[in-house]
């Protein structure tokens, strides 16, 4: 009789052991996703209210030739403060990835909705036509012009 | 007594109820977590509505654009002829590409002081320009802008 509530107690435990490995696996399985949505809409979420345009007048003259740089001015239309370091704005002219951009916020500290960004670019441009795409948190904009 | 209280039986709903508190708790942080992201995107996506409709609900005509050669000043007059409100302080003027915020005066309909743009209203800019400037642009808070011409 002893025999057999000894093998008893040991296959409870065991059992209650197995049940608590399979619930901690689950819990934090499920906890890590919960975790991924979250970071995750949070990054939607910053996608969505994103929005900028560009207020650059495609009449006025925007490179200029004797400094080599292209100026555009862009407006925060979206609902969220975003960042002017241009690491986080891409810039391409033609085509081509520039690096050599400087970006000062013109109407305030930082670019909140309603503030406009300086981008000026340094590019070596021939007379014609040409397109710049500035591309921020997703949002991508197109500026054509001739210079 | 031992072997009563050990029987099969307990180990089986033991663990089972184990199982089940584990997937509760499991569930209600995947419930939190996925409502809260959901909310925050559907947050955001009834944010960007609001402004679409808002830029919808945006017109602008330039009224008068001047320039006085006497006293080196570039009067614009713009009329906000749409149904939302829109605000000065939000309101871009570019002369020649140029971004100007250095007003000699802006004034929405004869109000030196206020940032609010009503529908019917006009904005009165004034700014100090040495030669005549060809192009002025203005742009409303919502990104809808006019263009004119000197």
């Amino acid at each position: 009789m002893a025999s057999v509530s000894a093998s008893h107690l040991i296959l409870f435990i065991a059992s209650l052991v197995i049940a608590a490995g399979v619930a901690g696996t689950f819990t934090q399985g499920i906890s890590r996703l919960s975790q991924g949505i979250d970071d995750q809409s949070l990054e939607v979420s910053e996608e969505v209210r994103t929005d900028i345009e560009v207020i650059s007048d495609a009449g006025s003259p925007v490179y200029d030739n004797s400094s080599k740089t292209v100026t555009i001015l862009v407006k925060n239309t979206g609902t969220s403060t975003l960042d002017n370091d241009t690491r986080f704005i891409e810039i391409l002219v033609d085509g081509r990835y520039r690096t050599n951009v400087t970006s000062t916020v013109l109407d305030g500290e930082r670019w909140r909705p309603n503030n406009v960004v300086r981008l000026e670019i340094g590019a070596d441009l021939a007379p014609g036509d040409h397109r710049v795409k500035l591309i921020v948190n997703g949002d991508e904009e197109v500026f054509r012009f001739r210079t | 007594m031992a072997a009563e209280v050990f029987r099969l039986g307990f180990s089986v709903s033991g663990s089972a109820a184990i199982v089940f508190v584990g997937i509760f708790l499991a569930f209600s942080t995947a419930y939190t977590a996925s409502a809260n992201g959901f909310e925050r995107v559907s947050d955001a996506t009834s944010a960007v509505d609001d402004e679409a409709l808002e830029r919808q609900n945006t017109v602008l005509s330039i009224a008068n654009v001047s320039y006085d050669a006497g006293n080196d000043t570039l009067t614009v007059d713009v009329v906000n002829e749409g149904a939302t409100d829109l605000s000065a302080d939000a309101t871009d003027l570019l002369v020649d590409n140029t971004y100007r915020d250095d007003y000699a005066v802006r004034r929405v309909g004869g109000d030196n002081s206020t940032d609010l743009w009503l529908p019917g209203e006009r904005l009165h800019l004034e700014v100090n320009a040495t030669s005549q400037p060809n192009r002025v642009k203005i742009v409303s808070g919502p990104g809808v802008a006019v263009t004119e011409v000197l």
